[in-house]
């Protein structure tokens, strides 16, 4: 298998889990890093022992002859950064969201093909161990159709990234046309596109903002609740980010003709419900353990996981990563589609107009 | 002579602005991100009516506000720095907040270009080569394997280090102090070097070690006298009081007069072999468990050391206040805020 050189460009937060990630990949090799900040990228090389780090993109491009670049900067700079990139001949990996709007990412992809390289996106929740076995699932029919799917993520504002945010009126994500929601919102759209049928799904949505503290900056204009429904031919769809609710849960359930099956991507369990197969009183009674004897099936598989060191943090990126350099050594099929990246992306534009209308319209 | 502080709203950033008011000082500007908070600044500044206490609302991240705070300023004492946060946020409230303020500071034409005093840590001197039991004084060379340490220790040497090339490069006045761990009321209970609590337990780690600890009003009055010392310029000094505790006798007076704290003593040699079991097992298992103990950090952090405050009494500096008296006051702040951490 041929190394892979990779490089990073935004050295922030999200690129530490980048690094992580590829300190223990095999068959590619972090080589340099890049910031514009030369203190933010000189400290993840130092930390990761990369070799290289860069204060400009197209130095790091023209000394490193680099095979991939993975793009963890905010999103507004991603299709500028995309087109000096795949110029340079190196294939993306970029974080979410892809751009400001959907016209962007478009182009985007645009770009990348037209150069004849390939990019995706870091989905990495979807990739995750138990996401993958829920996909299993569907493929061996065991959900049956889908009819209603619940995508719900709980976020933190006090927690680690939300408090970056909300101390901080001049943090990118108050620049977002959909702020917190836009940067947060692909992974619930994400998760349910792959079950929509073919076809212009209707979008509803609504925002509000629960906590009550006004700090009289940026800050007070980020909405915390947000609520969609989608209706696609014959399956619907629930997606929710949730500020308040404890605790802070990531979940998909699939409302499906056969069975219904609920991924927890926080407690890393796919468990398909239990059924009444038992009339009376004893139909009630034994569910219960039924679904006790999933979970310890679950756990005790999630023990082995442990076991064989298939059980970090960042273990979708994993998966995903290994997908998308196969895809470039081999020329296989993306681990992502682009016309699924770009139906994410579209539902999203049509939230963020309906939650945050005069922001979309500022954006414009 | 008008005194830049930044940091001021900080737990030692307010004890430093009341020491250089007492210590007769009547014109400070005090550096906060948002003005609003400096309601303890106000009140600090209230017992003395014939000083100016400017609060002056800048963020050290944003270069172009700084030229307005240091302007017509004569010394800058820099307390600022980030306590906690991921990497790339304690880098840049701490390490790029420095660079900003070091770069407004050269712009200024020579004459007017301030003193400089760094408040640094002694988690910037290279102590895991030391044997253990070695004295640490300011000859301690600075830290060789910050990719090894904790990231605040990095975070503080990588800034000390931006300051000292400063110095070379631009010939600018600097005085730097390195804290142990400050302790006093509205501090926190227990240093990483006395224990650590892990999954419902409180690990006491720090066995017989001397903890190199400095009360908070004592530290400001370190930096006060350093600040105000001419021959300071260019030297380094370690702040740690007289008549030190080790952890275990810290441990029983917090028992005694705070609150009953059940601990698991870990001793030395097993927390150094187990530091190692964790440290391959991270590297086995692909990151799977962090490898927050190493045989590297745990000698930074519980070799256990003598400290030395000779340096800093030359300067003329002494304790205002005793161990036993600093303690007292700060166990009895937190018997009064029993909830709090």
């Amino acid at each position: 298998m041929s190394v892979l050189r990779v490089g990073i460009v935004g050295c922030g937060k999200i690129a530490d889990g980048h690094a992580e990630v590829l300190q223990f990949l095999d068959g590619a090799e972090l080589v340099a890093v890049c910031d514009r900040e030369p203190i933010l990228a000189e400290q993840l090389a130092v930390r990761f022992r990369v070799p290289k780090w860069y204060a400009s993109l197209e130095q790091m491009l023209a000394e490193e002859r680099l095979d991939v670049v993975h793009i963890t900067t905010p999103p507004a700079v991603h299709l500028f950064l995309t087109r000096q990139c795949v110029a340079a001949g190196a294939h993306v990996f970029l974080e979410k969201p892809l751009a400001l709007r959907a016209a962007d990412c478009r182009e985007l992809i645009n770009v990348v093909t037209a150069a004849g390289r390939k990019m995706s996106i870091n989905y990495w929740p979807n990739f995750d161990p138990p996401a993958m076995e829920l996909k299993k699932l569907l493929a061996d029919n065991v959900v049956g159709d889908p009819v209603h799917v619940e995508a719900f993520i709980g976020y933190d504002l006090s927690g680690t990234y939300g408090q970056a945010l909300m101390s901080d009126p001049g943090h990118w994500v108050h620049a977002l046309p959909g702020k917190l929601f836009q940067n947060m919102m692909d992974h619930i759209v994400n998760r349910i596109v792959p079950l929509l049928p073919p076809g212009e799904p209707e979008v509803n949505a609504f925002a509000y903002k629960r906590r009550e503290a006004v700090r009289g900056d940026a800050t007070d204009l980020l909405l915390d609740e947000l609520r969609i429904v989608l209706r696609c031919g014959g399956v619907s769809a629930y997606g929710s980010l949730c500020s308040h609710a404890r605790p802070v849960a990531n979940t998909l359930k699939i409302y499906g003709t056969k069975n219904t099956t609920e991924l927890d991507y926080a407690n890393r369990t796919v468990i398909t419900m239990a059924s009444q197969r038992f009339p009376s009183a004893i139909g009630r009674l034994l569910p219960s353990f039924q679904m006790a004897a999933r979970y310890f099936k679950q756990g005790r598989n999630n023990h082995r996981a442990f076991h064989r060191h298939q059980f970090q943090y960042f273990a979708g990126m994993t998966t995903l990563l290994k997908k998308f350099y196969d895809s470039i050594r081999n020329g296989t099929e993306l681990p992502i589609s682009y016309p699924e990246i770009l139906r994410t992306v579209d539902i999203m534009d049509r939230v963020i107009e309906q939650v945050y209308p005069l922001s979309r319209e500022a954006a414009r | 002579m008008k005194i830049l502080i930044t940091g001021s709203g900080g737990f030692l950033g307010k004890r430093l602005v009341e020491r250089l008011l007492a210590h007769g000082l009547t014109d400070l500007r005090c550096m906060l991100r948002d003005t609003s908070k400096g309601a303890a600044l106000a009140q600090i500044a209230s017992a003395y009516p014939d000083a100016k206490v400017e609060l002056f609302a800048a963020n050290l991240k944003n270069q172009p506000e700084l030229a307005a705070a240091l302007a017509g300023v004569s010394i800058v004492i820099h307390a600022a720095a980030a306590l906690k946060g991921s990497p790339a946020e304690m880098f840049l409230d701490s390490v790029v907040a420095s660079r900003n303020l070091l770069d407004a500071i050269v712009a200024l034409p020579e004459p007017q270009r301030p003193r400089v005093v760094l408040i640094s840590s002694f988690g910037a001197m290279g102590v895991p080569s030391l044997a253990r039991g070695a004295m640490v004084d300011e000859t301690v060379p600075m830290e060789t394997r910050p990719a090894d340490r904790d990231l605040y220790s990095y975070t503080k040497l990588r800034q000390e280090q931006m300051f000292w090339e400063y110095r070379e490069r631009f010939g600018i006045e600097l005085v730097v102090l390195r804290p142990g761990v400050i302790y006093g009321p509205g501090g926190g209970r227990f240093s990483t070097r006395v224990g650590l609590s892990m999954f419902g337990q409180f690990l006491h780690l720090g066995g017989s070690n001397l903890l190199p600890l400095t009360y908070v009003d004592n530290c400001a009055e370190a930096i006060v006298v350093a600040a105000l010392t001419p021959a300071a310029a260019g030297q380094v000094y370690n702040v740690v009081d007289d008549d030190l505790l080790t952890s275990r006798q810290y441990l029983a007076l917090y028992t005694k007069q705070v609150k009953p704290t059940r601990s698991i003593p870990v001793p030395y040699p097993v927390l150094l072999w187990g530091s190692g079991l964790v440290e391959r097992y991270s590297i086995r298992s692909k990151g799977q468990l962090p490898a927050i103990f190493t045989p590297y950090k745990t000698k930074a952090m519980w070799g256990g050391n003598r400290f030395s405050n000779v340096k800093l009494k030359a300067l003329g500096w002494k304790p205002i206040v005793s161990t036993s008296d600093g303690l007292e006051r700060t166990f009895a702040a937190f018997r009064a805020e029993p909830t709090a951490k």
